[in-house]
């Protein structure tokens, strides 16, 4: 952002992110209003913002409440770039939502450009563990294979809820104070990965671009198989 | 023979007058017989009637027959003395039911009776100045001696004087007593107790305020250090604008008091009802006690003792035991009830004068510091008013009409706030959050503070829905004036932000406006990336338009391209005005445009940005879809598509 943030209690910006009705909105209006809304209506794009105490700091939060459902993943791009943080919400009643953590995970380390960027993997729902899809076991390995912690979450009965907002804020705050503290000369090392990574991003494009134009000759939905995890190994 | 008849008959003649004078005899001595017998029986009626004299003089007399002993005890009472007061007391209940003594009116007219009256009239009166002259004195001694102790308390306590009261106990029944003989005598003690203790309430209760005010600022200015260096230069140079005020900015406003301020306030205030409770609460069951106020006693009575016993003899029972009788003479309880209330209250008023006056007072010092005393005042009172068990208690009337004072400023504070809304004046550099919106989540917060538990709920939930109406009607008509950011913009944000606040707030009462603020969020923001958005690809777009208008008129689709304005040649023409690279250029002054437009605060760029991204799609895939229709098979097409669009998008999203 260009805008100077005004002086006050920091910042921190977290961005829902996830497949559509996997209880995004649910878990953001239980941890903001302390509310469970039963109905669905799908999201556009929502802000909140909040004032909290974080381990006796007062903090703000900001989150941004996304759309499940995008025609284009590359609308995305920008309110990605604007995170601090993120929470990569599935159902674990549902088995696609937690494949396409993969995709979300993939585009926001390219768009952040840091593999180490505050990061947690949520599945939510765990109110209703008698309809598990995912088993606990391949959540957890996932979010080995990230790197990232993972927290079950249910929206409807509050389990976990402040837990997964807070631990991202605790996150994101230690990476705040670890970059300040960074000297010059961490800087240029960073600066060095960056353009590493750019050669990188190119080619994510370049692949992005192959897949979406086969999504789009392609009417019907199935997307072949993603190239995706070729890139993952590259990385 | 004859001789012998003439004997005979002679003899009888004899005989006979002989029977003639015995009769005669017994003739007499019935008369005699009879009147004997008529003496005797009025002999016995004499007799009866003097044994019901004897007794009826036997009665009045034991009626009106006080013992030397207690002639004595009455003539010179020793009234400092337990025994002597039990033996004073013994006999002034001896002289009053002598003096109530149910006797014949005709026994009135004895002579004898008259003149006892008149010395039990003379004992009565000397008795009740003798107890008239020392309970004054003990009264004024009792007064003077709790007034010469010094007060040394820093305390915020109200003293207790139930001393006074254990000193004046043992001389409630001649208090009841003088109540029931002399009423004249009973008002000046009365007077005389409620002048000499009033002297010592009044010192008390001011001093006791006067204690509280100072903790007040005292507490105030610990908190307040950074504003304390000048106490009087911060006075004229402070703004006159209360702390809190909704419709101007903050930094405008005078200084205020923390929350925590408040708190202590708020304990502050409990602190001093809670001592005047029981003080005051034992200060009058003491009176309804010692002066017998629980029971009416008619005001014209008296007992039998005036001389005109006709008009005596008419009055009936002396005493109307108020609470024995439900309806004696036929005045309801009710109002008996509500008679000894009055001059229970009547009496208070006059112990605690200043009690009113000084608590209203003590009520406005927190006026002075904090602009919110009147929710806190207000909400607190309440509660002591409605705990109160008798709500026609002295205390609790003071009570109510400082409440009523306070729910006035109360009202007059929310309709200033109101009024402050109305008013508010945007100036060059207002931020796009309006002054009132920004402030409401202070002023709800502290309000719900107060409110959320208190059963004037309802009365703060009336004002929310003027305040928040209010709220609306200035957004609707400020954001019109706003001088930088475009009228849609502040609708937006402003209600963005009132939406958030209502639904943390969580007010019942407020549910509908919560609902109307997400809506009029949501249409300000359709409004602003249709408007605002504009169209980049402006000229297609009125080609287009001017194309639909054609097919409207009846031109089919497939023969536009014969229309000389619509011909492949000026749509091309149209077409080549946007290049991929200007069409990016446009995105980006667009994008920095309404990061421009956006406050900080509100952080809404996502979700304008994000919905722009859609609408500029949208309009991408409907020209494209028009081109296709009206002019199939003729090639054209934008000079871009859709994947240039989407690397606009990153390209923007990656440059910040």
């Amino acid at each position: 952002m260009s805008k100077k943030p005004t002086a006050g209690p920091a910042l921190h910006k977290v961005i829902m992110v996830g497949s559509g009705g996997v209880g995004k909105s649910a878990l953001t209006l239980q941890f903001m209003y302390d509310e469970f809304v039963e109905d669905y209506e799908p999201t556009k794009a929502d802000s909140y913002r909040k004032k909290v105490v974080l381990d006796g700091e007062e903090v703000q939060i900001d989150i941004l409440d996304t759309a499940g459902q995008e025609d284009y993943a590359a609308i995305r791009d920008n309110y990605f770039r604007s995170g601090e943080g993120f929470l990569c919400v599935f159902s674990i009643t549902d088995d696609e939502s937690f494949q396409a953590t993969q995709e979300f995970r993939e585009q926001i380390l390219r768009v952040k450009n840091d593999e180490s960027i505050p990061f947690l993997l949520v599945g939510n729902k765990c109110d209703l563990n008698d309809k598990r899809k995912v088993p606990l076991s391949e959540c957890q390995l996932r979010a080995q294979q990230w790197a990232v912690p993972y927290v079950e979450t249910s929206a409807k009965t509050r389990e976990n809820v402040d837990k997964v907002f807070f631990d991202l804020m605790r996150e994101i705050r230690s990476r705040k104070t670890e970059d300040s503290k960074a000297t010059s000369g961490r800087a240029k090392d960073r600066c060095k990965k960056r353009r590493l990574k750019c050669t990188l991003l190119v080619f994510y494009d370049l692949i992005r671009d192959i897949s979406s134009r086969k999504k789009q000759r392609q009417t019907d939905v199935k997307q072949p198989p993603k190239p995706n995890s070729h890139c993952c190994q590259l990385l | 023979m004859m001789e012998h008849i003439d004997n005979a008959i002679s003899e009888a003649d004899k005989f006979e007058n002989r029977l003639d004078s015995y009769e005669d005899i017994l003739g007499h001595v019935k008369e005699t017989m009879e009147k004997i017998g008529g003496k005797n029986a009025m002999i016995e009626i004499a007799n009866n009637n003097n044994i019901k004299l004897m007794k009826e003089l036997n009665k009045v007399i034991s009626q009106l027959n006080l013992p030397h002993s207690q002639q004595q005890a009455l003539d010179e009472p020793d009234l400092k003395t337990a025994n002597g007061r039990k033996a004073a007391i013994a006999a002034a209940q001896c002289l009053q039911q002598a003096m109530n003594s149910d006797i014949d009116p005709a026994l009135l007219r004895l002579e004898a009776v008259q003149d006892q009256r008149k010395r039990f009239e003379k004992w009565k009166q000397k008795f009740s100045a003798t107890v008239s002259r020392f309970m004054n004195n003990l009264f004024i001694h009792l007064g003077n001696e709790i007034g010469d102790m010094q007060v040394t308390s820093t305390e915020l306590t109200l003293p207790n004087h139930s001393n006074v009261h254990r000193e004046l106990t043992p001389y409630t029944e001649l208090m009841h007593w003088t109540k029931a003989m002399d009423r004249k005598t009973y008002d000046g003690l009365m007077r005389v107790y409620t002048a000499s203790l009033s002297k010592i309430y009044d010192r008390d209760v001011r001093n006791f305020f006067n204690l509280a005010k100072i903790q007040v600022t005292e507490k105030l200015r610990n908190s307040r250090e950074d504003l304390d260096m000048s106490t009087s230069s911060r006075k004229s140079a402070v703004s006159t604008i209360p702390y809190g005020t909704l419709g101007i900015n903050r930094d405008q406003w005078g200084p205020g008091v923390e929350t925590a301020d408040r708190i202590r306030f708020d304990a502050l205030l409990e602190k001093v009802l809670a001592e005047l409770e029981p003080i005051a609460l034992q200060e009058q069951l003491f009176c309804i006690n010692f002066f017998q106020m629980d029971v009416i006693s008619p005001t014209t009575k008296n007992t039998q003792t005036t001389l005109e016993m006709e008009k005596a003899v008419d009055m009936t029972q002396s005493i109307i035991a108020g609470a024995v009788s439900p309806s004696a003479d036929g005045v309801p309880q009710k109002r008996i009830d509500r008679q000894i209330n009055e001059d229970v209250r009547k009496l208070m008023m006059g112990l605690f004068g200043c009690l009113e006056p000084e608590l209203v007072s003590f009520i406005q010092s927190f006026e002075r510091v904090d602009s919110f005393y009147s929710l806190y005042v207000f909400v607190r009172l309440t509660q002591h008013v409605m705990s109160a068990q008798d709500t026609h208690s002295f205390l609790s009337m003071t009570f109510a009409s400082a409440l009523v004072q306070v729910k006035r400023s109360f009202d007059r504070f929310m309709q200033n706030q109101l009024l402050s809304i109305r008013e508010a004046k945007l100036h060059k550099r207002s931020k796009a959050i309006l002054p009132y919106v920004e402030n409401f989540e202070n002023f709800a917060q502290t309000a719900e503070g107060i409110f959320r538990k208190s059963d004037r709920r309802t009365d703060m939930e009336k004002w929310y829905l003027q305040l928040v109406n209010a709220i609306f009607e200035g957004i609707q008509l400020h954001s019109q004036e706003h001088p930088k950011t475009p009228v849609q913009v502040v609708r937006m944000e402003n209600y963005h932000h009132m939406y958030a606040l209502l639904a943390q707030l969580k007010v019942p009462g407020l549910d509908a406006l919560k609902k109307e603020a997400k809506k009029c969020y949501n249409d300000a923001l359709k409004a602003y990336v249709t408007q605002y958005f504009g169209r980049p690809l402006e000229k297609l777009n009125q080609f287009f338009e001017g194309v639909q208008l054609k097919v409207a008129q009846g031109v089919k689709e497939t023969e536009i391209s014969y229309q000389m304005a619509f011909s492949k040649q000026e749509l091309r023409k149209v077409i080549a005005q946007y290049p991929a690279r200007e069409v990016k250029k446009g995105l980006e002054n667009l994008y920095k445009k309404v990061e421009k437009h956006l406050s900080e605060e509100e952080n809404l760029l996502q979700v304008v940005w994000h919905a722009m991204q859609e609408e500029f799609i949208a309009q991408y895939n409907y020209l494209e879809e028009r081109i296709q229709k009206c002019y199939a098979g003729a090639m054209i097409n934008l000079e871009f598509n859709i994947q240039d669009i989407l690397a606009f998008f990153s390209d923007i999203a990656r440059s910040h």
